[in-house]
């Protein structure tokens, strides 16, 4: 056989194996919280690198957005996994919704406050008695701040609640003490503003002050869960594995590469700082497995939602957590 | 009139109800993707009364930002009637910065402005006023020449009298274009509060969309169709009213 031929017949074999491996895998789609953006790093590097191809699934990862609503695209059918933050998992099971959770992404709800210390004083939750609060009226950050002052007694009329748009002229100006923001996406923009302006900065965590409000996580249907545990098992665990390898320091040049990739918008200098305290966040302590569930947590969350009358009555949040056995 | 309108509302909100509730029970979804019946009732006893006040709250700022429009749509119309280089550029101008989407104007003008109701009125005028414009300045642009060449000739043409004349010979064309854009003010006060707004009903609709309560929003849509229908019965019925006085004269 003349050696041309013979490089035709191997490139036509390993076609046909490439095309009958493609038609095994099994198609899901996988909605996400919010756009593309650090916090979904992890997702995307499962994707593009393989993760889900090796477990034999073809995954779309879609974006999210505030006009979408992952546990709604589920209950309809669109996708077949999702993610979304807790507040909307309790409320959505407390209205009868079919939903488990596969896991929890942030071990640390990445909603803090920033404030400027020489500006603020601020040692302890106490302290924000008599301070003026952005917060988003409806957003999670309002049943958050809600919660601490509720846990350090200070009543509504005690502190200046201010309504928190897109804009950060407020807090810029000084017109707000505390601003709302995400600690691993916004926090490194605005923080880079203040240095360059010379101020200085520190940021709030209900995490620290006792609050634990839990963020997002990894949901599906109950239907997946008994129909296709099979799937279930295989897509978490490519998932988890790309997450942890995402977030591993030594890949994290291919990690802000994927990123990029996906993410146009955002500049690389922006990323590569956004992408260690994304770390910090999901795996704030080393022996800390990515991705578990903190029961303990969301029964706190569950707590906050029905005291602010956020949920019409109590979640068994026991039967919303997913473990496979 | 106000039955008609208010019925003709109620059947269309009616049907889009029903074909939601088919379709939940259709496909047997929950409550969180659509509200059941009886979720929808208990939300409107709770939420009807401050819901209603943010309906009136919108409605306010929509009728002042459609004065404002038309008051906007009748200076550039009159300016732009005008062959002159002034008058080509306002047009030029006015279609520019419609081509602009609001929601990519809108957070100027939220910084520039603040949340406040200045901004609300600018937004609601700036979406209602293009439809009213295209209108005023055809009307405003085009001569009646029967009667204007009467004053021409005579020299006694000026241009207060030559935009009377036209509005005066357009003015039921210029009653239905002002009462079809009522409902693009309402629409865009809606909009400037879902953007940034501390009160009015895009506000609340906002708020719920945040908690993912579509009852809460059903109520607001059947608020805001009473309110909107309300108002256009309002402004039929001064046009209407208008119309009679000039043919009595």
């Amino acid at each position: 056989m003349k050696p041309s031929l013979k490089i035709i017949c191997i490139a036509c074999a390993i076609f046909l194996i490439a095309c009958a491996q493609k038609e095994k895998l099994e198609e899901v789609n996988y909605r996400l919280k919010w756009l593309y953006n650090v916090s979904a790093v992890g997702d995307l590097y499962a994707e593009t690198r393989g993760y889900f191809t090796r477990n034999g699934l073809k995954v779309n990862v879609k974006p999210g957005g505030p006009e979408r609503d992952a546990l709604k695209e589920l209950e309809l059918g669109h996708a077949h996994f999702g993610v979304a933050s807790a507040d909307q998992v309790l409320r959505a099971a407390a209205k009868g919704a079919p939903i488990v959770v596969l896991a929890q992404l942030f071990q640390v709800n990445p909603l803090h406050w920033i404030y400027r210390p020489d500006q603020t004083v601020f040692s302890g939750g106490e302290e924000l008695k008599g301070k003026r609060i952005g917060v988003t009226f409806g957003g999670n950050d309002e049943a958050i701040l809600r919660a601490l002052l509720a846990r350090y007694g200070i009543a509504e009329s005690q502190v200046t609640l201010f309504s928190v748009r897109y804009d950060y002229t407020p807090f810029y100006e000084g017109r707000v003490d505390f601003w709302p923001l995400y600690l691993n996406a916004q926090a490194v923009i605005i923080a880079e503003k203040l240095e360059k302006a010379g101020e200085t900065y520190a940021f709030l965590s209900p995490d620290r002050l006792g609050v634990r409000f839990v963020a997002n996580s990894v949901v599906t249907t109950r239907e997946m869960v008994e129909k296709r545990p099979e799937t279930v098992k295989r897509f978490l665990t490519a998932l988890l594995e790309g997450w942890r390898d995402a977030l591993d320091p030594r890949n994290q040049d291919q990690a802000i590469q994927v990123l990029l990739d996906a993410d146009r918008e955002t500049p690389e200098a922006v990323v590569r700082k956004q992408l260690p305290v994304t770390r910090e966040l999901m795996l704030p302590a080393a022996r800390i497995e990515f991705g578990k569930i903190d029961a303990v947590a969301w029964k706190q969350t569950e707590a906050i939602l029905r005291s602010q009358n956020l949920i019409p009555g109590s979640v068994d949040v026991e039967s919303l957590l997913f473990t496979f056995k | 009139m106000l039955h008609r309108r208010i019925y003709q509302f109620l059947i269309i909100y009616a049907i889009g109800l029903g074909l939601l509730l088919a379709l939940k029970y259709g496909l047997n979804l929950s409550d969180y993707v659509i509200p059941s019946p009886d979720e929808i009732v208990r939300t409107c006893r709770t939420y009807g009364g401050p819901y209603l006040l943010a309906v009136l709250n919108t409605l306010a700022v929509a009728v002042l930002g459609h004065i404002l429009s038309i008051c906007l749509a009748t200076v550039v119309a009159v300016i732009g009637r005008l062959t002159a280089w002034i008058g080509s550029f306002i047009r030029t101008a006015a279609y520019n910065i419609q081509a602009y989407p609001i929601v990519a104007v809108a957070p100027i003008i939220f910084i520039l402005l603040g949340d406040g109701l200045q901004s609300r009125l600018l937004i609601a005028a700036m979406i209602c006023y293009f439809p009213l414009l295209l209108s005023f300045i055809g009307v405003f642009s085009e001569p009646i020449r029967e009667i204007e060449h009467f004053y021409e000739s005579t020299g006694r043409m000026t241009w207060r009298l030559q935009v009377k004349i036209r509005a005066f010979e357009n003015i039921q064309k210029l009653t239905t274009v002002i009462v079809g854009s009522a409902t693009m003010a309402m629409v865009g006060t809606i909009v400037a509060e879902f953007i940034a707004a501390t009160a009015g009903i895009g506000y609340s609709i906002r708020i719920a969309l945040y908690q993912s309560d579509l009852a809460k929003i059903l109520v607001a849509l059947f608020l805001i169709g009473v309110g909107t229908s309300l108002y256009l019965v309002s402004l039929e019925w001064a046009g209407n009213a208008l119309q009679k006085r000039l043919k009595s004269l």
